[in-house]
């Protein structure tokens, strides 16, 4: 299996040195696996995003995505990216969202008008396409940011945090974008915090702390039979079970 | 090409859908109405004079809105978030820059545009005369002006918030349109090291006088010649797209802060 992403000793200071965010790191995912990126806050999950995007350079090391080193735009052709906490256009519809994020994949017209339909109706927001973004509710803009992620058939998709606030049904839909897009062969990274989310889809995972991989492998090796995520995510970062854990 | 006129419609997108734009142009050519429509010491009659005003008046609108809507693109995207989605697509941040640049250059001369057609309408209406070349020439080196002027406060904003960068840009235009004109004179009283750093200054800044041919066209001195015109365009031209160049060396390998760098 060829690899999706590839990072090698990767390393990101911040502050002058004052600050590692990422010390060292090692991660390789392979295409086709939808890999659950997992840490408390302030791990370095979001830089290690930041850094395949090319938001942010590494002090050392080397990230490559299909291939090619992030640094190049060319290797953002085939991502999808959904930040956490998601904004954007508001004075724009949803459909004209879409074509400017077609435009910038340099889609045909004509395939991109169709492109725009898949996803909307992918993406389950296809009745309020030619509403103004500014009317849309929380979970609509989750949606539509989705949709212009997934504007370009992208083979990998990046997602940070993409159930943070929304309701059980909004949870619930990303989980079967998620796992619909597994389906197609579509590689997924995420992040997230609800643990429970991540053991429904994922198939890997990995668990960040401190800038450092404490642990990784298949969801399905790495979690013993009766143990849940939870437990197992707390004792891989060595965390001693609260009276109020033992009295559960 | 597609994507840098993709990044300059979006900016034309906002400024047409926030109404604020709307309220600007209207007050301002309120504004221009009643001062062109003054008849201050008897002079109302007098087209040189309404010409004066109404150009006077262009010039000030078109800085004011090239500095405002240059300077807040950048860092709107970048408090907003809006950015990320944006340069996670195949774009490089110079095309980011330079559809910025375009986006706000070109509503800024539209809306100039405008200035320059109130105005000559009002001299045509009053009787008077504006000789089409030298009014056009006028317009485009205007243009340039405003050229350069966006490029100076998107190169600011790059690193500043839209305060700060409008701010430092009206000073360093202000200084560049009124002050740099007048170093030679002061050179004649000065010697030794001042004179020289005077020397530097004032090679250094940008001559944003040489673009203004306001004079020439309210009294009809006529167009400039082709050669003239050509190098000062040119001149233009390069100091944008030296502009530009700065604003992409200090944003190519910025690191956005927004959200949790960490998380």
């Amino acid at each position: 299996m060829s690899s999706a992403i590839e990072i090698y000793n990767l390393t990101v200071v911040f502050e002058q040195g004052k600050i590692k965010a990422l010390d060292n790191l090692d991660l390789v995912v392979g295409e086709g696996q939808v890999f659950g990126f997992l840490g408390p806050n302030g791990a370095g999950k979001t830089t290690v995003m930041h850094v395949l995007l090319n938001f942010i350079t590494a002090t050392s090391g080397e990230a490559r995505i299909f291939g090619s080193n992030v640094k190049h735009s060319i290797a953002r052709q085939r991502i999808g990216y959904l930040p956490e906490h998601p904004d954007t256009y508001r004075f724009l519809t949803g459909r004209e969202l879409l074509t400017m994020a077609g435009h910038l994949f340099l889609i045909r017209r004509k395939a991109l008008r169709a492109r725009i339909d898949e996803v909307l109706e992918q993406t389950g927001i296809e009745d309020a396409a030619n509403r103004k973004i500014a009317t849309y509710s929380r979970g609509m803009m989750q949606r539509i940011c989705l949709a212009q992620a997934l504007i370009n058939d992208p083979d990998l998709i990046i997602l940070d945090e993409p159930t943070s606030g929304l309701d059980p049904i909004g949870r619930m839909d990303i989980r079967t974008i998620i796992t619909n897009l597994k389906n197609k062969g579509k590689t997924v990274f995420f992040s997230s915090h609800e643990l429970s989310e991540v053991e429904l889809v994922c198939d890997h995972l990995a668990i960040l702390n401190k800038g450092r991989i404490v642990t990784e492998g298949p969801a399905l090796e790495l979690v013993a039979p009766g143990e849940s995520l939870e437990k197992y995510f707390m004792r891989a970062l060595g965390v001693l079970p609260t009276n109020l854990d033992i009295a559960r | 090409m597609t994507r840098i006129l993709t990044i300059a419609w979006i900016v034309w997108l906002k400024m047409l859908r926030k109404k604020d734009i709307y309220v600007l142009l209207i007050l301002l050519g309120a504004f221009l109405i009643i001062i062109i429509s003054l008849n201050v010491f008897g002079l109302g009659g007098m087209v040189n004079y309404v010409k004066d005003a109404g150009l006077l008046m262009a010039w000030i609108f078109g800085w004011m809105m090239a500095v405002n809507v240059s300077s807040r693109e950048i860092p709107e995207e970048e408090t907003r978030g809006t950015i990320f989605p944006l340069l996670a697509k195949p774009l490089t941040r110079f095309e980011f820059l330079f559809g910025k640049l375009l986006g706000s250059w070109s509503i800024v001369i539209s809306a100039t545009l405008l200035f320059y057609i109130m105005v000559v309408g009002i001299v045509l209406m009053r009787g008077g005369s504006c000789d089409l070349i030298t009014t056009m020439q006028g317009y485009v080196l205007h243009c340039m002006a405003l050229a350069v002027i966006c490029a100076i406060s998107m190169a600011f904003s790059t690193r500043m918030n839209q305060d700060a960068a409008a701010s430092m840009t009206y000073v360093f235009t202000v200084t560049a349109f009124f002050l740099v004109r007048r170093i030679p004179v002061l050179m004649f009283y000065t010697e030794g090291l001042r004179a020289n750093i005077m020397m530097i200054i004032y090679n250094l800044m940008p001559h944003l006088e040489l673009f203004d041919m306001r004079k020439r066209i309210i009294h009809d001195y006529g167009p400039l010649d082709f050669k003239t015109f050509a190098a000062v365009l040119t001149y233009g031209a390069l100091l944008s797209f030296l502009f530009l160049i700065l604003s992409f060396l200090a944003y190519r390998k910025k690191h956005f802060s927004r959200g949790n760098m960490l998380g």
